[in-house]
């Protein structure tokens, strides 16, 4: 029992990686990984609202009206998206004002209803507080890892520090402009499941 | 089991109701007091920008403003006015302080330069920004505009630096006369009094346009006073 509750922190991280395994919140993974600090901002909302929203609804899940399930849950998932927002407002300015729309739109990701459906609503509290973090941290992963290599190939930097030394640039090293539009970050979600199909072999279809 | 029979059962219309009144009640009062307990960190987070948007339209460093702004408030005639609003205040609601007749003005206390905040519509929402003008008060020596919701990639243009980059050293003179801006389709070519369009943006374009020639029409009158001040200290100068 133990073992299957640690599970359900595990395995979102590799084996059911939201991103990587389901395909879901692909658009957002799109849209905030030009840089890295976003993308870990982002990352650490969608845990946030993952998280609270999974251990809610497993609270709540014995006295849900059936017929009203869907909409309890987008009220539920919809409050805490919006004190999310309010925080970030608050204390990360700069950074919200970056991530601008894809905060809100947290609401809509798949990954989120996807949990609350398929886990919270059927397993108790903690295992469904630790799978929203596990489903939050391999989500969050995916987008630092994608967002890694746009701002380094991309930009030349790091969360803003220059790591590329100058002399490169003077050598004639240009950064890659593919790298700050949306289909690079389609390019490189493709080499990670590539990847990640390649190690984990029981993923693979026949 | 007790909760079973509470208001007839958990699919019962009557528990339904109750259960989303309840819920909304709670998750509004969750709302309400979240947005109440940070509106005061969020607010000092907007002034800080709008603070940070003065000082870079005139070219100076982030944080410089309270070592380096005056603000004051002038009227339609450009005489200086009393105002129960601080001019900062007035940059959260300016729609409400033009309409009042009452235009805020921010100085560089070193340089004497003016820094006029304008605010318009763009083609989804409001578009507002900062002009500020060398001691000729004609030429333009920097501007930042920023937008609610325009476009990214198109009307959104107008909020970039490269996009920015085309007013500094316009003007906005001919003559005496007061002519403003003009945001030009299919490119400026170097014509008197203004710049390009912003490609794909032709809306959020002539909202900026509108927003610069009204709104700084509206200090028409204040920066005819200062210049006619300024001449009349050289012509006294010239006298002695």
């Amino acid at each position: 029992m133990k073992n299957k509750t640690f599970q359900s922190l595990t395995n979102p991280l590799a084996k059911n990686n939201p991103v990587l395994v389901q395909i879901l919140g692909i658009c957002s993974a799109l849209a905030v990984t030009t840089q890295l600090k976003p993308a870990l901002v982002m990352g650490l909302s969608v845990m946030a609202v993952c998280a609270f929203s999974n251990l809610v609804l497993s609270l709540l899940r014995n006295g849900i009206p059936e017929r009203i399930r869907i909409i309890v849950q987008l009220v539920v998932i919809a409050a805490l998206v919006t004190i999310v927002n309010d925080i970030l407002k608050a204390y990360v300015y700069d950074v919200s004002k970056q991530l601008s729309v894809y905060v809100g739109l947290i609401i809509t990701n798949c990954i989120i209803m996807g949990r609350v459906e398929a886990f919270a609503l059927s397993n108790k509290p903690l295992p469904s507080l630790l799978d929203g973090i596990g489903n939050g941290i391999g989500y969050g992963g995916v987008l630092v890892i994608i967002a890694f290599f746009r701002e380094l190939l991309g930009s030349g930097t790091l969360f803003g520090y220059q790591i590329i030394p100058e002399c490169f640039y003077e050598a004639g090293y240009v950064n890659n402009g593919l790298m700050l539009f949306p289909p690079s970050a389609l390019i490189i979600v493709g080499i990670i499941i590539w990847v990640h199909r390649n190690a984990n072999k029981d993923l693979q279809e026949k | 089991m007790s909760k079973k029979q509470f208001l007839g059962g958990k699919n019962s219309n009557a528990y339904i109701v109750f259960y989303s009144t309840v819920m909304v009640v709670i998750v509004a009062v969750m709302l309400a007091f979240t947005s109440l307990s940070l509106k005061e960190k969020q607010n000092a987070n907007i002034l800080d920008e709008k603070k940070n948007a003065i000082v870079a339209s005139l070219g100076l460093e982030k944080g410089s403003y309270d070592a380096n702004i005056e603000a004051y408030v002038v009227n339609n005639e450009g005489v200086k006015i009393e105002t129960t609003n601080t001019p900062l205040d007035m940059l959260f609601d300016l729609p409400a302080s033009y309409a009042a007749g009452e235009y805020p003005v921010f100085e560089d206390k070193n340089t004497g330069a003016l820094v006029f905040p304008v605010t318009g519509k763009g083609l989804w929402d409001d578009i507002w920004g900062y002009i500020a003008l060398e001691n000729d008060l004609n030429t333009i020596k920097g501007v930042v505009f920023d937008h609610a919701g325009e476009t990214p990639g198109l009307g959104a243009e107008i909020a970039t630096p490269k996009y920015q980059a085309q007013f500094p050293g316009q003007t906005i003179y001919e003559g005496d006369q007061f002519v403003g801006i003009y945001v030009v389709k299919g490119g400026a070519q170097g014509a008197a009094h203004s710049v390009d369009a912003v490609t794909g943006g032709t809306k959020t374009s002539e909202g900026l346009q509108n927003m610069i020639i009204d709104c700084l029409g509206c200090y028409d009158n204040y920066i005819k006073s200062v210049k006619a001040a300024k001449e009349e200290v050289v012509l006294t100068e010239n006298a002695e």
